[in-house]
């Protein structure tokens, strides 16, 4: 089962209003530790958090980009004063864990959800309805066939090796590494990672159908054509561990002042769709970290990019207040999506 | 019980920091939600208990509004230190409004569980009755609820009625009410509340009558005259809750003279309203009783008791001889006894005699001094002569309100009143011969008579015997006062109803209070006109309620529309005191016979007095026997002894 098929499957558990009636099926963590204790195994939430352990990250490095305004990288002081222009904020959130070990193999329970929150009358509200899907997450091919078949009929069971790309069938030769519980449990948590970021997509993917206005998405835009593509989608990166900017622009990125942003370019990869983007300095670092206060911006191409992107400059300018303080990210993280974060994190039980 | 399901208005919550008790829950609503201090709400779960869908019923008493703010410093950092700044701010931030509920009841009441998790929603007026029990009283073919006002919250409006048994008695009895002078409203509440008895008061629980003693100005001197501006809204309740809009029908005013004697003591004096104004005097014999009221105990020995005693058990009232007086005294009045007083120390002085039947000479002097004094300092009230006016104890009549008015006595005159009234009341409610089954007295500024501390004086006594006993005879007590604090615990404690009105805060701050919620207070002390916070026995917790102006006309637009009659001259004033009993009356009539008769003022007004008190049917004739009468002897007896030495005050030893 993808990613896609778990979201379809998983449809009928929403749930997703605040009010509503006790859980119908969904498979929270409770009934997924009934499900694998009524399966003959041991289980318990007792796991930290994998999202909080330190995980196997790629290194910081720099990448080199495209200008997409004018020749080369350079810095431009946002003209205008800031202007409100964001209709609607979108965010998700994912939490996983390890509730069991069959035969070594880590059985991790993930669950994730994502919600768009439209202003209106400068108040926040639930736009359309926001994804939630909870399942078990662990490598088909190497659980005891009765197991999985128990559990399938339990709960959602979804592939961690399918996720990768590489079907079961395909992993005749398993290599000793894909073996490691922590190897497996990290595929599990990129599996998840995946179902959230579908789940984000799902809801980006009807704001551009239906949605008025931008939208704020909390991280890049380039993973769908839709988003990658649509006007009314803004991206903002806030962790740097790839820097797009060559040893001649890195010194013009790290010196923006507030109010301060480069000039655009291209960003692309294989599996992403190209998309507009720069750096903006939403707050003065003074003596902080360098990266204090900077984002990333992504949105779709424009021809007038300049005006574009200066506008939507401006639009985050504006979003500084009121600050999402006590979050640790306030420096680069806007009300809007600190709300929408607290909004899930309330709603994913 | 229909249970109509209203709106979601909230959603219970429970944190281990703010848990739920069986007592208390928590909620949290909309911003715009129409929920206020004193909202009544009900909560539904889908979690039966022993088969049970439980209801909770409860009324919020605390309320708190925060945002996801952390720390102000936050705000004022994404502000820039601007307070204008953060009103630019694209989004406001998340605010939750959480209430915190009172629990009134929780249908079934076993087992009594902390509120569980539920929806909350505005209670119905079928709710209001069921939360408040109401449902056990004040439905049905046997109700004896009796509507204090209405409740309205966010579009709900229920009517709240008292249980008659928990008002009036026997289950519990009293009503208590508090608050600032002027905006709580206390003395409109109560006559409200009497109109509403009377017009709820089951047949079952027999005849009701009202004694109000005015205290103050005009306050109750026009209960019979109709309000002059009811509003519509006023008139709206008056009709939900079945109480007719007008003024008491059946009133009767009683008042003593003035100290000149030429006229009634009241405010009440407009010619057009005398024909239910009457006096209110008393004789040696009625006050005698209740001397002790008067008599300083510190400085009345055993010595002085027993005289008095002596005096009230074979002096008063029957021919009276002994050696040392001239002649055989019958005492009846103040003046008689002063009378004997004198012969009796002319023949101790005459015999050089130190003692008489035990009693000292200087016991004999410091009596006198004593109860002559009572005749001075209640004067208008206890008459020199004997004559008596009193309320109609034994044919009291059944919705009837009799109106005490002491506004103008001095203090102890008006303790005196009190604590006769008052006696009278109980004796004959004991008998059964009252005429009615059940009197409200109403008495304002119950601190003055009934205070937390100070002496322990004979009406204070009273009143903590009727506080704790009443409830049995049917003699209930209405106590108005500004400060609850200030009035005797035990009095106080006795009420099993309290209404409060608009709060003092100082007043919020003692002891008293402490189980009030900090935001229930606040709305006490900010309460407007007309608002009533309610507790009842049968009432799980204080309830908020409105209710309606009086329909009676109000004391200060009473002397207004009806102003005090002209300072009268002993002619008018005679003419107009007899014109009660013999229309055909005049003046000029009056003035005829003083003239002839050539009596002094004291000696008219004598007159006057008997001829009130006989009710005669030739009123002419048997006035103008009582002046002849009083002109020939007596005058001649009254050139003898000096006159009477008041002495002063704080004379200790007279
Ligand atoms: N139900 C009511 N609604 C509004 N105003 C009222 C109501 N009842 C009384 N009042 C007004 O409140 C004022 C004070 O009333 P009163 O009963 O004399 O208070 P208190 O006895 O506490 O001094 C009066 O002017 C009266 O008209
Ligand atoms: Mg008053």
């Amino acid at each position: 089962m993808d990613v896609k098929a778990l979201r379809v499957a998983m449809a009928g558990d929403r749930h997703i209003q605040p009010i509503a009636a006790p859980d119908a099926g969904a498979a929270n963590i409770r009934l997924a530790l009934r499900a694998l204790r009524d399966s003959g195994l041991e289980a318990g939430a007792r796991g930290a958090s994998l999202e909080v352990q330190p995980q196997s990250d790629r290194p910081p490095r720099l990448e080199r980009a495209t200008p997409f305004e004018g020749s080369r990288i350079g810095v431009r002081a946002v003209p205008g004063a800031p202007v409100v222009g964001f209709r609607a904020f979108l965010d998700g959130i994912q939490r996983s864990q390890v509730i069991a070990y069959a035969g070594g193999i880590p059985l991790v329970h993930g669950a994730v959800a994502a919600a768009i929150r439209e202003r209106t009358d400068r108040r926040l509200h639930t736009w359309g309805t926001p994804q939630i899907a909870q399942a078990l997450f662990a490598p088909h091919a190497l659980l005891d066939a009765t197991l999985l078949a128990s559990l399938g009929a339990r709960l959602t069971v979804v592939d961690t090796l399918a996720s990768t790309g590489a079907s079961a069938r395909d992993f005749d030769a398993p290599s000793a590494a894909a073996h490691h519980p922590q190897e497996l449990v990290a595929r599990a948590l990129t599996a998840v990672q995946r179902a959230r970021e579908s789940a984000e997509l799902a809801l980006v993917a009807e704001w551009v159908a239906r949605g008025e206005g931008p939208l704020l998405v909390d991280g890049g835009t380039s993973g769908s054509a839709g988003a990658a593509t649509s006007a009314h989608i803004v991206g903002v990166i806030k962790s740097h561990r790839t820097l797009y900017a060559d040893e001649a622009a890195l010194p013009l990125v790290l010196g923006l002042r507030e109010g301060e942003r480069t000039t655009a370019m291209t960003v692309s990869s294989p599996r992403r769709h190209p998309v507009m983007s720069w750096y903006l300095r939403l707050r003065e670092p003074s003596s902080r970290s360098p990266l204090f206060g900077l984002v990333r911006v992504e949105t779709a191409r424009a021809d007038d990019v300049t005006e574009r992107a200066d506008l939507v400059s401006r639009w985050l300018l504006a979003e500084r207040t009121p600050v999402a303080l006590p979050d640790q990210r306030w420096d680069v993280m806007v009300y809007g999506i600190r709300e929408c974060e607290q909004y899930l994190t309330a709603i994913l039980r | 019980m229909n249970q109509v399901s209203t709106a979601i208005i909230g959603r219970v919550v429970a944190t281990e920091r703010r848990p739920n008790t069986p007592h208390q829950f928590h909620f949290w609503t909309a911003l715009d939600a129409p929920v206020g201090i004193g909202t009544i709400v009900r909560v539904e779960t889908t979690r039966p208990v022993s088969g049970v869908l439980p209801r909770i019923f409860g009324v919020v008493t605390e309320g708190f509004g925060y945002t996801d703010l952390q720390t102000p410093l936050h705000d004022v950092l994404g502000a820039d230190g601007e307070p204008g700044a953060s009103a630019l701010a694209p989004t406001e931030r998340t605010e939750i409004r959480l209430y915190t509920a009172a629990v009134l009841r929780q249908v079934p009441e076993e087992p009594l569980q902390p509120v569980p998790m539920g929806t909350v929603h505005l209670a119905t007026e079928a709710d209001v009755q069921v939360a408040l029990r109401m449902d056990t009283y004040a439905t049905g073919e046997t109700h004896r609820g009796i509507p204090v006002g209405l409740y309205r919250a966010g579009g709900t409006e229920a009517a709240i009625h008292l249980d008659a048994d928990f008002l009036l008695g026997p289950e519990a009895a009293h009503l208590s009410i508090s608050g600032v002078s002027g905006l709580a409203t206390k003395t409109s509440a109560v006559e409200w509340l009497l109109a509403s008895i009377f017009a709820h008061l089951p047949a079952s629980k027999g005849k009701v009558a009202a004694v109000c003693f005015n205290v103050k100005g005009p306050d109750l001197c026009f209960l019979d005259q109709p309000a002059s501006a009811l509003s519509d809204e006023d008139r709206a309740i008056y009709q939900r809750l079945g109480v007719p809009a007008t003024p008491f029908a059946n009133v009767r005013y009683f008042a003593p003279w003035s100290a000149k004697g030429g006229q009634l003591a009241t405010l009440r004096s407009n010619d057009a309203l005398q024909h239910n104004v009457q006096p209110l005097t008393w004789g040696l014999k009625e006050t005698l009783q209740y001397a002790e009221v008067l008599l300083n105990r510190d400085d009345i020995d055993a010595k002085a008791d027993a005289l008095i005693d002596f005096i009230k058990e074979r002096v008063v009232d029957q021919t009276f001889s002994d050696p040392m007086l001239e002649r055989s005294h019958l005492v009846r009045s103040f003046s008689d006894l002063e009378q004997w007083f004198r012969e009796l120390l002319r023949g101790l002085e005459g015999r050089n005699a130190d003692v008489w039947r035990t009693h000292h000479v200087a016991t004999i002097r410091k009596v006198r001094n004593r109860l002559s004094n009572i005749s001075t300092r209640c004067k208008g009230l206890v008459t020199d002569d004997g004559s008596v006016s009193d309320l109609p104890f034994k044919q009291f009549e059944d919705r009837a309100v009799y109106v005490v008015d002491v506004a103008n006595l001095e203090e102890d005159a008006q303790d005196l009143v009190f604590a006769r009234v008052v006696s009278q009341l109980r004796e004959h409610l004991e008998k059964r011969q009252l005429g009615v089954d059940q009197i409200v007295v109403f008495v304002d500024e119950l601190n003055k008579y009934a205070p937390a501390d100070g002496p322990d004086t004979y009406v204070r006594k009273m009143l903590l015997d009727i506080a704790e006993r009443g409830r049995y005879l049917g003699l209930v007590l209405f106590g108005a006062q500004q400060f609850r604090s200030q009035v005797h615990r035990r009095v106080v404690g006795n009420s099993g109803t309290s209404l409060y009105g608009r709060m003092d805060p100082d007043e919020l701050a003692t002891a008293g209070y402490q189980t009030l919620a900090p935001a229930t207070k606040a709305r006490l002390a900010t309460l407007e006109k007309g608002q009533l916070m309610v507790r009842h026995p049968h009432f799980g917790q204080p309830i908020f309620v409105r209710f309606p102006r009086p329909a009676v006309l109000s004391g200060r637009e009473g002397v207004e529309r009806f102003p005090q009659a002209e300072e009268l001259t002993l002619e008018q004033s005679v003419a107009k005191a007899l014109r009660r009993l013999d229309p055909a009356i005049t003046v000029g009539w009056v003035q005829d016979q003083l003239a002839l008769a050539g009596e002094d003022d004291d000696g008219v007004l004598r007159a006057r007095n008997r001829t009130l008190q006989a009710r005669p049917d030739d009123v002419k004739a048997f006035f103008k026997a009582q002046l002849k009468k009083r002109a020939t002897p007596e005058v001649a007896a009254r050139r003898g002894p000096a006159p009477l030495r008041v002495p002063p005050p704080d004379d200790v030893y007279g």
